[in-house]
């Protein structure tokens, strides 16, 4: 019976081939003006903003949605042969590996250089900060003075006991992080701090900062690690929500907010270079800053570029004193440790 | 410890039935229904007495196996009552459930339980026993059926004959009223068959059980049965010792269902009836004329090579022990005719013929006027 | 004649043959390599953090679902076989539509619904006053009876399928021993039904030590999930190998058992003469409850759910979320799963071909090799896929291919569950007896061997169809660049907590499997 099948075999192999190498080449033949875009950004923060260029520029882009470590890897596996022209992520320390490998171009745009200030940009100018965003206490109003807790360090206390709630040790930003207070207060207190805070979270491990902010809002949790801007889209859905955010460590002496940016780089390997280094040109113009930062409430990095008024005032505080570059080599010993202390 | 062993060795030696009045089971014209309005069986009578086989017989779809779940309490009943012990176990309106019933039954398929060894297939229905009296029982139960030294064995490991053992050492070890056996031989090969159905009966009279077994085969009705029970669409058609079920078949169907049976067209003529070849006795008083069939095997007839013989010879079947001549008389009606393996005569032959009946069986034609016919009859 | 021709034909199939299986294996093989050839230290630091408790909760998992698919999948398949009920014919088949219903799908739904603050949360606490929860869907019970819901047909249904092939003689033995009802469940029904039930148990069990989506989405640790998570949040891929090879080992060790089991209980098979038993009504009360009983798991586990998709996709289309990249997205998701499920029984055929008619040790260990992916949950495919691809094939990375190769690893031995039996069935008897009857090869294949193995292969190809279609984690790490399928769709947005956005996806992949789900359940899965 096989005897037809065989004698077929090859022509549905052919076919399959041939069907296959139509999606390969669907990769590289893309029309001369169409930008792929690799992003580790939630795509609903990303999609509008890319829509925007597409209908100003007439540019199509083509959007991966994915993890940023996963999108790095990718770029990384891909090597040559990639279809990025853009990596846009959440976390300045992936992108930072990511030139390390040699995957970003170097940009050399005299309008970037004016519009974002050079501590929010690589030093080669192969990754640049788009908009930034702080580690914030989100706390319950009913169960928390705001007088109580002024450190972060302050979470691993007993007091806490099951009252806090932090993301899973998945997720960059708690990464980076961890990178920021392991750098300031070195490895053993970071280690006592992050043992401290895996007894009093006990369960409270979540996924996504929005779960965070509702746990904190109904009550599950007292206080809540996240970033700054899941506040403010909470309570823009529910405004009698009785939670407040809390910029900690601004004591005196203290460490200041921990930040990260999300920024953008172009690809080593991009075969539409114009057209990427014509996306950076409209996401670091006054208007772009504007509208991506403001899609979700983030900090634009354009200094003449007003956050939302609703946001804690920049001025208001202070800032960690680590570079965002630092946040590449120290990932690993921080995942490490990470790992060691058993943080989920 | 009153199982088993008590019992055996008060039982008669093997042959006739042994002397009881007692009736175990006795069935009150009962219909059983699948479908309201269309009865698989109806108005269905017999009794069993202690220690006495009985044979269900007839053909596939007759409803023999309908009556035999009905005892078993499978089936429910729709008229009619059958009782058990003394007790109304099925009626319209009672349907004591199977497994308070305390009959026997084995399956046609034997339906030994593949998840269980021998032994324990044997001692399933035990539960009320000890673990010590269980192993006795099994034990004494093994012996009887000649399958010491298989108890370890799956069912899948066996052979058909010693499958069909485990099933009735299985059956027989609640000490049942009533012992149930549904087609027990027709997955066993003739040669099996036949030395089972010698063993079973030993078996059966030596514990003195009470039992009632379905079959479509007459031979093994007539070895095994001390009356038979034959049923045709439902009904049932006669019911008594197999002799007179073989001689003395009360309808056509009943004849020819238990042997090979001729049927001869006749006239009854005051006080005889005549055929084609020859007289018979009157026996059920006919009337004048009236026109009949008369039932005659081929045991019945022999034959004798004659030049002057109307008849002559249009087949023979050889038997071994036996010869059958298919007969042609001058009517074109055929006779058969069993002779001694030895009597050869060729197709062809002329030959006379000698009625050797000691009784006449004769049916009364059914349909007025019309020539009975084999077709009919059947 | 015949033989010959077997024999001519053996040769070139067994040149497609042991290259496929190479194919197939490889990956596994190259994440194994990599797994212990890895740095000690990572796996010392994984023995010392994360392992124990991975380990404890998936076997934790995988036992507690199984005795609530057991106790769910067993009772109804007994209820529907042995009773007649009010509505018996329409549950018998509600009950299989889970398995349209990806458990990803039921997950966010009730992450929804019952998590802390969700409707059905509220509407428990103004009943039971605050602080009272109905049933926390990230807990070991909410994770357990929410896998449970998902995976019960699998039971349902080879339960099911062994009750109406059960001979009935067994059980009225068993009665006519003096044995009550509820002792002959017990005693002759469910260990003659055993190997049935444990085969459903084992894809229970494969299932849910493999899911991804769900999982996720209810935050539960387990080694699968924990593959992901080392593979996309590390750069270093040799943790995640590592967790890999342990889920492998694992899910083989589970296999090795099941089918050793298996061939223990082979001869519990009944034979083709068997009588089957016929429905019966159960005291006044009974049917009603019966009915209750298969309207609360089919309307819990399939109606409920799809009932809010709808609510939340018309919320979704309101919003104007179905805009032209929807029906790229519908189309990516059929064409992915058509050329993954056509590519699977392109390879699967010869392979189960070869080992049914020339059961050489070759033969035989190319089709066992092909199994072992049903050991290989998708996170652990892609992962094994891509640092095969991308150490040796680089090129390839990031096409189609690569992600149907994934497919094809995956989901082949579900495939060759069914394609097996097909096969077999068509004894060389057949096929000889129609060339004695003057038949021509060609017309012999038309006439004797496609209609025989037709359904069998229906059956294998609607299977990986449907299994392709809500595959995720593999998806997610390989596909290309502007493939983003329905399953993707609904994950993205699911994980972002928008939920209504979510669900027009969900909903279009519950009705894209359901015919084919139909189809599949009308054959009785007495094959699987």
């Amino acid at each position: 019976m096989l005897h037809v099948i065989t004698r077929r075999l090859p022509w549905l192999l052919a076919l399959i081939v041939i069907s296959g190498s139509l999606a390969i080449t669907d990769g590289y033949l893309l029309a001369a003006d169409t930008l792929v875009v690799y992003s580790g950004r939630a795509e609903r923060l990303i999609k509008p903003v890319l829509d925007e260029f597409q209908t100003q520029t007439g540019i199509h882009v083509k959007l991966l949605s994915s993890g940023t470590t996963d999108l790095v890897n990718r770029l990384k596996a891909e090597g040559e042969r990639t279809p990025a022209d853009v990596l846009i992520t959440n976390d300045a320390g992936s992108l930072e590996h990511a030139r390390e490998l040699k995957l970003l171009r170097p940009l050399n745009l005299s309008e970037v250089d004016h519009a974002i200030p050079p501590q929010f940009r690589a030093q080669d100018d192969s990754w640049i900060g788009l908009s930034g965003r702080f580690w914030i206490l989100v706390y319950n109003t009913q169960q928390v003075k705001s007088d109580q807790i002024q450190s972060l360090l302050e979470l691993a206390e007993p007091r806490w006991k099951d009252k806090i709630a932090i993301p899973n040790a998945g997720s960059e930003y708690l990464q980076a992080g961890v990178s920021v207070i392991k750098a300031t207060h070195g490895d053993e207190r970071t280690k006592q701090f992050l043992t401290g805070l895996k007894a009093n979270a006990g369960p409270h491990v979540y996924q996504k900062s929005s779960q965070i902010v509702d746990a904190v809002a109904k009550g599950q949790a007292a206080i809540g690690i996240v970033n700054h801007y899941y506040i403010y889209r909470h309570l823009n859905a529910q405004p009698e929500a009785p939670i407040a955010a809390l910029m900690p460590d601004q004591q005196e002496g203290g460490m200041g907010a921990i930040m990260n940016v999300a920024g953008i780089g172009v690809s080593q390997y991009s075969r539409h270079l114009d057209s990427a280094k014509l996306l950076v040109e409209f996401l670091v113009a006054q208007a772009g800053q504007r509208f991506f930062a403001e899609l979700n409430k983030e900090y634009p990095l354009r200094p003449e570029v007003q956050a939302d008024p609703a946001l804690v005032a920049r001025h208001s505080f202070r800032v960690a004193m680590v570079p965002l570059a630092r946040l590449a080599e120290l990932r690993e010993p921080t995942l490490t440790l990470i790992e060691q202390v058993g943080l989920r | 410890m009153e199982h088993w062993t008590d019992k055996r060795t008060v039982a008669s030696p093997s042959g006739d039935p042994p002397v009881s009045s007692e009736t175990i089971v006795e069935l009150r014209g009962i219909s059983c229904a699948y479908e309201p309005g269309r009865p698989a069986v109806s108005d269905i009578s017999f009794a069993a007495r202690h220690g006495e086989i009985l044979c269900l017989l007839g053909p596939s779809g007759c409803g023999k196996t309908t009556i035999l779940r009905a005892i078993a309490g499978f089936e429910p009943v729709t008229g009619g009552s059958i009782t058990l012990a003394g007790q109304v176990v099925s009626s319209p309106h009672v349907l004591i459930p199977t497994e308070q019933r305390h009959v026997g039954m084995v399956f046609q398929e034997y339906a030994l339980f593949p998840h269980l060894r021998v032994a324990h297939n044997i001692a399933f229905g035990l539960r009320n026993l000890s673990r010590a009296q269980r192993q006795v029982v099994v034990e004494d139960l093994l012996k009887l059926t000649g399958l010491t030294g298989l108890e370890r064995r799956y069912p899948h490991e066996l052979s058909g004959g010693q499958q069909q053992r485990v099933a009735l050492a299985r059956a027989l070890a609640p000490q049942p009223l009533l012992l149930l056996l549904d087609e027990p031989f027709s997955n066993l090969d003739p040669d099996m068959a036949s030395r089972m159905r010698q063993d079973l009966h030993d078996l059966l009279r030596r514990t003195k059980t009470t039992a009632i077994l379905v079959t479509h085969d007459h031979d093994e009705a007539f070895a095994m049965a001390d009356r038979i029970a034959v049923l045709h669409h439902g009904l049932l058609e006669q019911f008594d010792v197999p002799e007179t079920i073989y001689h003395m078949p009360s309808t056509p169907f009943v004849a020819e269902f238990v042997g090979q049976a001729d049927f001869l067209p006749g006239v009854v003529l005051r006080e005889r009836v005549s055929t084609e070849i020859g007289e018979f006795p009157n026996l059920k008083r006919l009337d004048d004329g009236s026109s009949v069939v008369i039932m005659i095997r081929p045991d019945d007839i022999h034959v004798v090579p004659d030049k002057s013989g109307t008849a002559h010879i249009v087949g023979r079947q050889f038997k071994g022990s036996e010869n059958v001549y298919t007969v042609q008389l001058p009517s074109g009606e055929l006779l058969h005719s069993s002779e001694g393996s030895l009597h050869i005569y060729p197709v062809g032959t002329a030959v006379k013929l000698h009625v050797l009946a000691a009784h006449t069986v004769m049916f009364s034609d059914s349909r007025k006027g019309a020539e009975p016919k084999l077709t009919d009859l059947r | 004649m015949v033989m010959t021709l077997r024999r001519t034909l053996s040769i070139p199939l067994q040149w497609i043959t042991v290259p496929t299986t190479a194919l197939l294996v490889a990956p596994v093989a190259y994440i194994t390599f990599l797994a212990f050839h890895g740095n000690a230290a990572v796996w010392q630091r994984l023995w010392a953090t994360r392992l124990p408790e991975l380990l404890w909760n998936t076997v934790a998992l995988a036992v507690s679902v199984s005795v609530l698919t057991f106790l769910l999948g067993f009772s109804l398949a007994w209820f529907v076989v042995r009773y007649e009920f009010p509505g018996r014919r329409i549950w018998e088949w509600a009950l299989v539509l889970p398995l349209a219903m990806p458990t990803y799908v039921l997950a966010y739904v009730y992450a929804h619904l019952l998590g802390m603050g969700g409707p059905v949360d509220q509407w428990w606490q103004s009943l039971f006053g605050p602080g009272a929860h109905m049933l926390a869907p990230h807990s070991f019970t909410g994770v357990s009876i929410i896998m449970a819901l998902d995976t019960y047909p699998f039971v349902y249904l080879l339960a099911r399928g062994a009750l109406l092939s059960l001979n009935v003689s067994y059980e009225e033995v068993s009665r006519v021993c003096g044995v009550s009802p509820w002792q002959t469940l017990w005693r002759v029904t469910l260990p003659l039904i055993r190997p049935a039930i444990v085969a459903g148990l084992a894809l229970v069990v494969l299932y849910v030590i493999s899911d991804f989506g769900a999982i996720s989405l209810l935050r539960y640790q387990t080694l699968t999930y924990a593959v992901y998570q080392q593979m996309t949040g590390r750069y270093d891929q040799s943790a995640a190998s590592i967790l890999s090879v342990l889920l492998v080992v694992m899910a083989l060790v589970f296999l090795v058992a099941e089918r050793w089991f298996r061939q223990r209980s082979r001869f519990y098979q009944t034979s083709g003469r068997y009588k089957t038993s016929e429905r019966r009504r159960c005291g006044s009360f009974g049917p009603w409850g019966m009915t209750a009983w298969a309207a609360l798991v089919s309307s819990v586990a399939f109606g409920i759910p799809a009932a809010v998709l709808v609510y939340w996709s018309v919320a979704a289309i309101e919003q104007g979320a179905l805009d032209a990249r929807f029906v790229g997205f519908i189309w990516n998701s059929a064409f992915l799963s058509c050329l993954a499920a056509t590519c699977a029984i392109v390879v699967g055929l010869p392979l189960a071909y070869l080992a049914s008619r020339r059961p050489t040790p070759l033969n035989l260990a190319c089709l066992q090799a092909a199994y072992a992916g049903y050991a290989l949950p998708g996170p652990v495919a892609a992962l094994a896929v891509l640092a095969l691809f991308t150490a040796f094939i680089p090129f390839l990375y990031g096409s189609v291919v690569i992600l149907i190769i994934a497919y094809v690893i995956h989901f082949l031995p579900a495939g060759l569950q069914s394609l097996e039996p097909a096969i077999q069935q068509v004894t060389p008897n057949l096929e000889e007896a129609g060339r004695t009857l003057g038949l021509r090869t060609r017309q012999t294949l038309w006439l004797i061997t496609l209609p025989l193995i037709r359904n069998g292969f229906l059956a294998a190809w609607v299977l990986m169809f449907l299994q392709s279609m809500k595959e995720l984690p593999a998806t997610l790490l390989l596909r290309p660049v502007g493939f983003d399928t329905l399953a993707i769709r609904v994950w993205l947005e699911a994980s972002e907590e928008y939920y209504e956005l979510a669900a027009p996806s969900a909903l279009l992949i519950v009705i894209l499997s359901l015919p084919a789900l139909l189809l599949l359940a009308s054959k009785d899965w007495r094959t699987a």
